[in-house]
């Protein structure tokens, strides 16, 4: 597969260095593949710990009547924690991760166009996150009132205890992080891509990043002015969000105004991965790249209007709008998966573990896309609303998008990140036992949403029938859980025994700029650019003969072809 | 540039059309205009024209960058393309004391305090980090 080879990289040496050396290092950083790195390993070990807390509210509701989390207020405070965490401390910073270290080796960067403000990001992110889960390190426990926060059960008559308090300050200050770097990424798209890299020959990873950025920060301000509102009511005696002022709906309205476009900010750029991923393990080059641009741009538009579809039980929204412009949204995100299958219809395609997890995330998501129809019309949406129906339709949104791009994207990218390999055997086997796992435990939850298991409640009663499709959901977690252990396996032997591939481009059809660099990257990305004649450079460079129109008359005039 | 400023210029006309086509449903819906979701688009409308008219203006003035043109080498862009930070302590001191800061907010006002003065040395002393001794340029 081998399309250019090369000897080991003397300007890639760096001499041994003390722990302090690196620590330090690692602190001062302002490189932005370091701060990337800083971003995934953070965001990863928030996903293992939002993940325990799942374990547990399952292991609570494997069996009717259990008594494995102590008090029903400590199990509220577990599935607030476990929402807070895998929305705000792992999807979106795991998107700032990789946008960080991709971004700007794509668009033939040396750096970000800030990149101290880089760093402040990152620690905004890394101590705001703290702040929020350190509640738990308090004698009341953290905040325990559902990761949206609905008033006026999130002030402090009904959730007293200062845990709720450093909950909102918390994620105001990461909040604040997700802002500064959304800006950042925004102004480095527009004012740093390489000559020749134009708007339309970006790769769609790249354009997802500029939309999301675009979404960043047009929904996370209401976010801090809403918690900072809330902030006051809860520590200044503000009365904001008081039910007398109509201040449950303000609250439902600003927090949904954020949350919803927050689904999108976590769900394109990992669309932006498997975009990048088809291509390259199918041979051909991405099927209509201009329509999936629009598309995002079009998921991006509509996403900002349909927020109160989260809201259609409080009998006070305009339910014919918003079921409207909700359902408009599945229209680009048909062409989006109309465009992966047409990628790989008819290609020459071979499955390593990035392009199984890539078609794992396309299932998954369709099924999730599939039951967020139903939940879109206002009819259905009565009978299950706030029931384990929507429990399983957006973990099939969010788990099928977020967890199974991002494996696909660490096989993927894992060579340009170190240098090696990942081992694909076993990343076939963590393929198969977390695709297994995740099915058998969020398909089962539609039916006990059907059937009438609401949402957050600690248990259940026997005669209420819930209790076989628990016991398989809980099952299925298990098996979820275990895939981790292949996954880590695999990090250790690829650490200890991995061989450096010493290739720019170890999957040989790589298309964007990241793999006509050296691997691991060099220090500001690249020793020398080649030619942008097209969205997939690297592409062009290495298969001359196959490069698209324009890039294919350079080379014929040059002769090399 | 002119895809940017196009691509934000159609958020704002659908934004708008959106606005108006809420605030007029819901008028004619239930009697008044929802006040929170009409402003709070209004606001996106003003944010995205307020983006596309500052890189218009920046695009009035200057020629066709390379990076906007189809044939454009990288040899066009010649020289030093910017000044990049080698390394910083100031990012993880400002992150420390506002995150202190911001823990006072919810602890009480005696922390917040204490970690104000910590925040101020550090946003001055990472604006001012390349403009004096060594460093400055």
């Amino acid at each position: 597969m081998a399309t250019i080879t090369q000897t080991s990289n003397p300007t890639t040496f760096t001499p041994k260095r003390s722990k302090g050396q690196i620590l330090v290092d690692w602190l001062t950083t302002t490189d932005h593949k370091k701060i990337g790195y800083l971003y995934l390993i953070t965001s990863f070990m928030y996903f293992l710990i939002g993940g325990v807390m799942a374990l547990i509210i399952r292991a609570q509701l494997t069996l009717p009547g259990l008594d494995i989390v102590a008090t029903k207020e400590q199990y509220n405070q577990l599935f607030t924690m476990h929402g807070t965490i895998m929305l705000l401390m792992f999807a979106t910073p795991l998107f700032a991760g990789f946008a960080n270290v991709l971004m700007p080796v794509q668009i033939g960067a040396p750096d970000v166009a800030f990149p101290r403000l880089n760093a402040i990001a990152y620690w905004f992110f890394n101590f705001g996150s703290f702040i929020a889960v350190s509640g738990f390190f308090t004698p009341q426990g953290a905040a325990s009132f559902g990761w949206f926060a609905y008033a006026p059960l999130s002030n402090t008559t009904f959730s007293p205890g200062i845990g709720g308090d450093l909950w909102v300050f918390g994620l105001a200050l990461s909040g604040f992080g997700t802002i500064l770097g959304g800006v950042n990424f925004i102004t480095t798209i527009i004012t740093m891509r390489a000559p020749g890299m134009t708007m339309w020959r970006m790769p769609i990873f790249t354009w997802n990043t500029l939309v999301t950025s675009i979404l960043v920060i047009m929904c996370f301000p209401p976010l801090a002015a809403a918690l900072f509102a809330l902030g006051a009511d809860r520590r200044f005696g503000a009365h904001i969000f008081d039910p007398e002022n109509g201040g449950a709906m303000l609250w439902q309205h600003l927090f949904w105004f954020f949350g919803h476009p927050e689904v999108y900010i976590i769900a394109l750029p990992f669309f932006g991965i498997v975009s990048e991923i088809f291509p390259v393990f199918s041979r051909k080059p991405i099927f209509g790249y201009k329509t999936l641009v629009y598309a995002t741009i079009a998921i991006a538009a509509l996403s900002m209007t349909v927020w109160a579809h989260h809201m259609y039980v409080t009998g006070q929204v305009l339910l014919p709008f918003f079921a409207f412009t909700t359902m408009l949204i599945a229209v680009p995100t048909g062409v989006k998966i109309f465009n992966w299958i047409g990628t790989m219809w008819r290609g020459s395609i071979t499955f390593e573990a990035p392009m199984m997890f890539a078609l794992g995330f396309l299932v998954s998501f369709v099924f999730g896309g599939l039951t967020g129809v139903i939940l879109a019309s206002p009819a259905l949406d009565f009978h299950i609303s706030d029931t384990y129906f929507v429990v399983a339709h957006f973990h099939y949104v969010v788990f099928g998008t977020v967890v199974f791009a991002m494996f696909a994207g660490f096989y993927f990218w894992w060579p340009k990140f170190t240098g090696k390999m990942l081992n694909d055997r076993l990343g076939q086997i963590h393929f198969w036992i977390l695709f297994i796992g995740f099915h058998t435990t969020f398909l089962v939850q539609h039916w006990l949403g059907v059937m009438g298991m609401p949402r957050r409640y600690a248990t259940y009663l026997p005669e209420d029938g819930f209790t076989e499709l628990n016991i398989i959901s809980t099952a299925g977690a298990v098996l979820l859980a275990i895939s981790m252990i292949p996954f880590f396996w695999n990090l250790w032997i690829t650490y200890r025994y991995g061989v450096k591939v010493e290739l720019k481009d170890p999957w040989g059809y790589g298309r964007s700029l990241e793999w006509a660099t050296e691997s691991p990257f060099p220090r500001h990305n690249f020793h020398s650019i080649p030619r942008i004649r097209s969205e997939s450079p690297a592409f062009d460079l290495n298969h001359p003969e196959l490069a698209a129109p324009e890039a294919k008359a350079a080379y014929r005039e040059e002769g090399r072809i | 540039m002119k895809t940017n400023i196009v691509v934000l210029l159609v958020m704002a006309a659908y934004f708008t059309a959106a606005d108006i086509g809420y605030a007029v449903w819901t008028y004619i819906d239930g009697g008044a205009v929802e006040p929170i979701g009409t402003a709070a688009m209004a606001l996106l409308v003003v944010l995205s024209i307020f983006i596309a008219f500052y890189l218009y203006s920046g695009m009035r003035r200057t020629a066709t960058l390379p990076e906007d043109r189809l044939d454009g080498n990288i040899e066009d862009e010649p020289g030093e393309i910017g000044f990049f930070s080698p390394w910083s302590w100031w990012p993880f001191a400002i992150g420390a004391a506002s995150a202190v800061a911001f823990a006072g907010l919810a602890v009480g006002w005696w922390l917040f305090i204490v970690a104000a003065p910590f925040a101020i040395v550090g946003v001055v002393g990472f604006v001012f980090e390349y403009d004096r001794f060594a460093h400055a340029h």
